[in-house]
């Protein structure tokens, strides 16, 4: 199977911290993976590598077949690596569909707006924008201006916008966060979903029910560096997991 | 012609010139969020551009300091003074854009003064504190009342100007402007890069501003530094926030009341300095009486908060 993303020694610091250090794994197309590890291992960090809003200190980070160490974010997001974040990032002052909506790419945004060229692509995007709320269970919600919604609403709109231009990954970080037990439920429906559509996931989670539930693989990371890689029973009983973020009796 | 119609196109002609500015400003702000403390030094660009690109020859006798003019064709030379805007904006906003909130408000405050002062000291352009007088003006023998159709003109500029805006404001574009004004990383994540929106929206409202310096400087006739201070920036921007930034049609009221409030002090029969110091007085205090009590109960837009 192809590769969708992998760390080649990807290393990153801070100063004299090194957030992630001389990380290597990939992931494969369509793969679920769930990332887990205690605060400060360096998880988001490994995020904010991959989607290019951090450029690694050393070592590289390839998705697909191409080298992306120093492509800027939003080239990568049209490349379909997709990612959600810790605080769940929406637009205050438009509605849900539209929030949903800013995903939608125009050719030449500028000059489309001056000739009303937009208008041709705009039913079939908002027809694209209301299927993906009604996903995410906001399609009552569409026309709500977004800053009334919930924190759970907020995630499952950012998933839903995340979603909207069909990515190849997506990178979920700690969707459970905030959200309501019975709402999660609904979450890890729409992971697995998303994921049988061939779409490579990876979701970083402490809410470990949630997670070894859901995928097929864990990798654990531990002071900026990856201490396990594997099944979820495996990574359970993995001596070096307890230790560093499991706890439980020595 | 009765002097109560001259003082209506007057006005009429100030709220058109105002109004584009204001308009544009509330677009950079409104939509884009970019704060521009240095909005005059765009209309300082229209107007010298145009002076100088539609001036003579400099003349020994009238002591001319300015080494080119250009006697270009003026409505060549109204377009190029727009154009000029734009590169000015590209090169101030080259260095600004890169900033954020009150950084780029400063910068873009410096940089207007930067202008000012260059307008008087690079005299070989713009021939120093006495700048350009007698500046052309297209169509003046042809009609009778010239300052009705500088007023037509004004308008008409206004009034493309909120169309295009409104334009933009309602399509795709704006859209992704106001979701950059709540969150850039979100519109990254999406896919779209929040540094050229800021860029064209800065470029594109700094060409309106540029064309309302045209027709203030065809209307005056006069080009001087000291015509364009930081108090055209302020007086925008106030107008703007009595507003309320986002609405174009109640910034054009705002700015129309603000300029018929003016007029009429500037009306007032006045005997003594004594008293016209006094009005003055007055009336800045009661324009930063009205927009404390704005700022203080005017309703938030949704997210603002």
């Amino acid at each position: 199977m192809s590769e969708a993303l992998r760390f080649e020694s990807a290393t990153r610091r801070f100063g004299g911290l090194v957030a992630v250090n001389d990380c290597s794994f990939s992931v494969s197309s369509g793969e679920l993976v769930g990332l887990v590890g205690p605060n400060g291992a360096g998880k988001s960090t490994l995020f904010n590598l991959a989607t290019g809003y951090l450029a690694p200190s050393s070592g590289r980070v390839v998705v697909g077949e191409e080298d992306t160490t120093n492509v800027p974010p939003h080239e990568l997001a049209r490349k379909g690596l997709s990612r959600t974040f810790q605080t769940p990032v929406f637009f205050p002052e438009l509605s849900a569909l539209d929030n949903v909506l800013v995903a939608a790419h125009q050719e030449l945004p500028l000059v489309s707006a001056i000739t009303g060229a937009w208008k041709r692509e705009s039913q079939h995007q908002e027809e694209r924008a209301r299927m993906l709320l009604r996903r995410v269970g906001l399609e009552q919600r569409a026309s709500v201006d977004s800053a009334e919604l919930s924190g759970g609403e907020l995630r499952m709109l950012e998933v839903a916008r995340q979603l909207f231009n069909q990515p190849s990954l997506l990178l979920l970080d700690e969707p459970t966060a905030g959200v309501a037990p019975h709402l999660q439920e609904n979450l890890a429906e729409l992971i697995r979903s998303v994921h049988e559509e061939g779409v490579a996931v990876i979701v970083v989670e402490h809410n470990l029910g949630f997670l070894l539930g859901m995928v097929d693989r864990v990798v654990c990371m531990a002071q900026g560096s990856v201490i396990a890689d594997g099944t979820p029973t495996q990574i359970h009983d993995d001596p070096a997991v307890i230790a560093a973020y499991l706890g439980g009796p020595k | 012609m009765s002097p109560l119609l001259a003082a209506v196109i007057t006005v009429g002609i100030l709220i058109g010139i105002y109004g584009v500015v204001a308009i544009a400003l509330n677009f950079q702000y409104g939509e884009a969020g970019l704060i521009n403390f240095g909005v005059v030094a765009y209309f300082a660009i229209g107007a010298y551009t145009f002076a100088i690109l539609t001036a003579g020859p400099p003349s020994e006798t009238a002591l001319d300091q300015y080494r080119w003019g250009f006697n270009l064709h003026p409505f060549l030379a109204a377009l190029v003074a727009g154009l000029v805007g734009v590169i000015f904006s590209m090169i101030s906003g080259w260095p600004a854009l890169r900033l954020r909130g009150e950084y780029l408000a400063l910068t873009t405050f410096a940089f207007a003064e930067v202008l000012q002062s260059s307008l008087v000291n690079v005299r070989a352009v713009t021939n120093g504190t006495s700048g350009f007088a007698g500046v052309v003006q297209p169509f003046r023998d042809a009609v009778g009342n010239y300052n009705l159709l500088i007023l037509v003109a004004a308008l008409a500029l206004l009034l493309f100007t909120m169309w295009f805006f409104q334009r933009l404001v309602r399509s795709p574009y704006g859209r992704t402007l106001r979701a950059i004004k709540g969150d850039e990383v979100g519109v990254t994540a999406s896919g779209k890069s929040p540094e050229k929106y800021r860029r064209e929206a800065f470029f594109l409202s700094a060409f309106f501003i540029a064309l309302a310096g045209v027709v203030f400087v065809i209307w005056l006739t006069l080009a001087r530094p000291t015509s364009f201070g930081a108090e055209i920036t302020f007086f925008v921007w106030i107008a703007m926030i009595l507003g309320g930034e986002g609405n174009n049609w109640r910034v054009l009221a705002a700015i129309s009341g603000l300029i018929i409030f003016d007029e009429l002090i500037g009306a007032l029969p006045l005997e003594s300095v004594e008293a016209v110091q006094r009005v003055n007085a007055g009336q800045i205090f009661l324009t930063g009486l009205l927009f404390v009590l704005v700022l203080r109960w005017r309703t938030p837009r949704a997210g603002a908060i």
